[in-house]
């Protein structure tokens, strides 16, 4: 019985967990990509673009996610037709975690050396060719550390997502170790997931260094 | 020999607006000819870089033309301009080798950019690694390379699209002595086996000197001289190519001797310390010695020093020349039309005769 809770909650967790990774990725390294590329001197400076998108960014990234959470029920019911249960959950993971994606892989991208991005330019390489060819295999250990980050943030804010009947671990551990006084199964939630985050640091952080050429 | 690869003609780049303007290239004009070794020369911040940066339209000039190969890079854009810069070559001070990719890997890149076959890209990157002589470090990554190594890597990437020009800013700056020679023989041979134009930006004097054919002299992002290596250097004709000669040449007049040629004037004895300067042939003429003969002075010599660039032989030799004011005055005259540069370093005695 206790088995069934935890093992559901983890599936439930690492599903709103991996999920939303995935959506934020797809949406935040283009997003941190563009962000970088329009910087002043940088391979298509756009000043202007550069500037909307950082505000929105930061906006984005002082929002707190218990208010996200509510604030965006609307935009949710719209998407997945629903606001509750783990599918709702995603939506405002995917949501807080793009913004934090976005300067992750910003952060990453500036750290190459310019000089190699100016030789790629002074051998005749288009803007697309810099991004998938230079700057992104170049970011790789980067891109890797930083996406461990966010994976780990994703995780405590979907302990959250339990308020909108997400499920998960987190909302195991309130609803049974919490309300009920069942100290066993708090126990258990807790050690899985500093087992899932310790986990994930290390995976990531060893194939950052095994990637790492510098 | 005599056609012209790459004309700059009035270039003018100006960084920055209001207190931060800087005129990094004022109305540069230069012709650079099909298959010679072209240097320029100048101090920090002299615009070098600048100008070279231009060439490849790195840096988008204000005003000016650039011609390359007939082809005025000034005004293209998009993808002719990335076409004509596959035509250009580029190595760095920091060789800016791609730190993911191995040494194969990053010779590729600039094939497989222009979207050569695999098959193709192999062979060319063999031969080149071949060239460059690193058969053993193929799959090495940039990060367990020698700084000479990792140029040997830039050369060869710049070579596998086939270019007519090379471009080097400052790459042999961040290598020592040693390693700087082997990479200029590896630039020399790469021109006279390709009969490629290259452009080489530096600010040491032996890089010129080593292999160089014309060198222009940069200030303040101008132009100030330019002409083949040995006319420029042993003879600038402009003060402030004389006064850039002056800041770089190690085998300027030792202080001591400087200063031993103004305490002769204090003695009040006659006399004059003389700064003779020689270029080419002169070199091997007994000059000294008819000195002696014919004019009846007495010779001392203080300092001597012979150089070579491109095997011509040039130097200095500072001397005191004592006996009769007149005598002194007709051995100058005499060395003068040897058509040696004479420069008196102390005033001498006034003639009293
Ligand atoms: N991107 C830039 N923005 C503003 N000023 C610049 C920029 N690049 C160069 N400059 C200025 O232009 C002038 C020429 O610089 P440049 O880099 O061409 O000199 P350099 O001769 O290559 O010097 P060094 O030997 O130190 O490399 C300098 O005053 C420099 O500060
Ligand atoms: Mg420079």
């Amino acid at each position: 019985m206790v088995w069934n809770l935890l093992l559901r909650a983890l599936w439930e967790t690492l599903y709103m967990v991996g999920a939303s990774l995935v959506l934020s990725a797809l949406v935040g390294v283009p997003l941190g990509i563009v962000l970088v590329i329009t910087e002043p001197r940088h391979i298509k400076p756009a000043p202007l673009i550069h500037k909307v998108l950082s505000t929105i960014i930061n906006i984005g990234r002082s929002l707190p996610f218990i208010i996200l959470l509510v604030a965006i029920i609307p935009f949710t019911r719209w998407l997945v037709g629903t606001s509750i249960g783990t599918t709702g959950a995603i939506v405002p993971l995917t949501v807080s975690a793009i913004p934090f994606v976005a300067r992750v892989v910003e952060t990453a991208l500036l750290e190459i050396d310019r000089g190699v991005i100016e030789a790629a330019q002074a051998m005749g390489a288009s803007t697309s060719q810099i991004i998938t060819k230079v700057m992104i295999p170049e970011a790789v250990p980067g891109l890797i550390l930083g996406l461990t980050m966010v994976a780990v943030n994703l995780i405590g804010y979907s302990a959250m997502a339990g308020a909108v009947g997400g499920g998960g671990l987190g909302d195991l551990s309130i609803r049974y170790g919490y309300q009920r006084f069942r100290g066993d199964i708090m126990f258990f939630t807790v050690v899985i997931l500093v087992a899932i985050v310790q986990g994930l640091q290390s995976c990531g952080s060893w194939l950052a260094a095994r990637l790492n050429r510098r | 020999m005599s056609q012209i690869m790459i004309e700059l003609a009035n270039v003018t780049k100006i960084f920055g607006q209001g207190e931060k303007r800087v005129v990094a290239l004022d109305n540069v004009s230069l012709k650079i000819k099909k298959g010679e070794i072209f240097g320029i020369i100048g101090l920090s911040g002299a615009g070098k870089s600048t100008l070279i940066r231009c060439i490849n339209k790195l840096e988008v000039p204000q005003a000016g033309t650039i011609t390359i190969a007939g082809q005025e890079i000034t005004r293209l854009k998009g993808k002719e301009l990335r076409k004509t810069r596959r035509k250009i070559g580029m190595i760095f001070q920091h060789f800016n080798l791609l730190s993911s990719r191995t040494v194969y890997g990053n010779i590729a890149f600039p094939l497989e950019i222009a979207g050569v076959k695999r098959s193709e890209i192999k062979e060319r990157v063999l031969s080149l690694i071949d060239l460059v002589g690193l058969s053993d470090k193929i799959s090495a990554y940039p990060a367990e390379l020698s700084g000479g190594q990792k140029q040997r890597v830039g050369i060869a990437r710049a070579l596998a699209s086939n270019p007519e020009v090379l471009l080097c800013d400052e790459a042999t700056s961040a290598l020592d002595p040693e390693t700087t020679k082997s990479i200029l023989g590896l630039l020399q041979d790469v021109n006279q086996r390709f009969n490629l134009t290259i452009v080489l930006i530096t600010h040491q004097m032996n890089v010129i000197k080593e292999i160089c054919d014309t060198v222009a002299v940069i200030e303040d992002g101008r132009i100030v001289e330019q002409g083949p290596v040995v006319e420029v250097f042993a003879r600038p004709r402009t003060p402030a190519a004389r006064r850039f000669m002056k800041s770089v040449l190690p085998t300027e007049i030792p202080a001591e001797i400087q200063e031993r040629a103004l305490r002769m004037d204090d003695r009040k004895q006659g006399g004059k310390t003389v700064r003779i300067s020689f270029v080419g042939d002169v070199a091997g003429e007994p000059v000294i010695s008819s000195l002696i003969q014919k004019f009846q002075v007495d010779v001392n010599i203080l300092y001597a020093n012979l150089d070579y660039i491109k095997n011509t032989p040039f130097g200095s030799l500072i001397i005191d020349l004592m006996g009769e004011n007149q005598k002194i005055e007709a051995a100058m005259e005499f060395l003068k039309d040897r058509g040696l540069e004479l420069e008196v370093l102390n005033g001498g005695v006034e003639p009293t005769a």
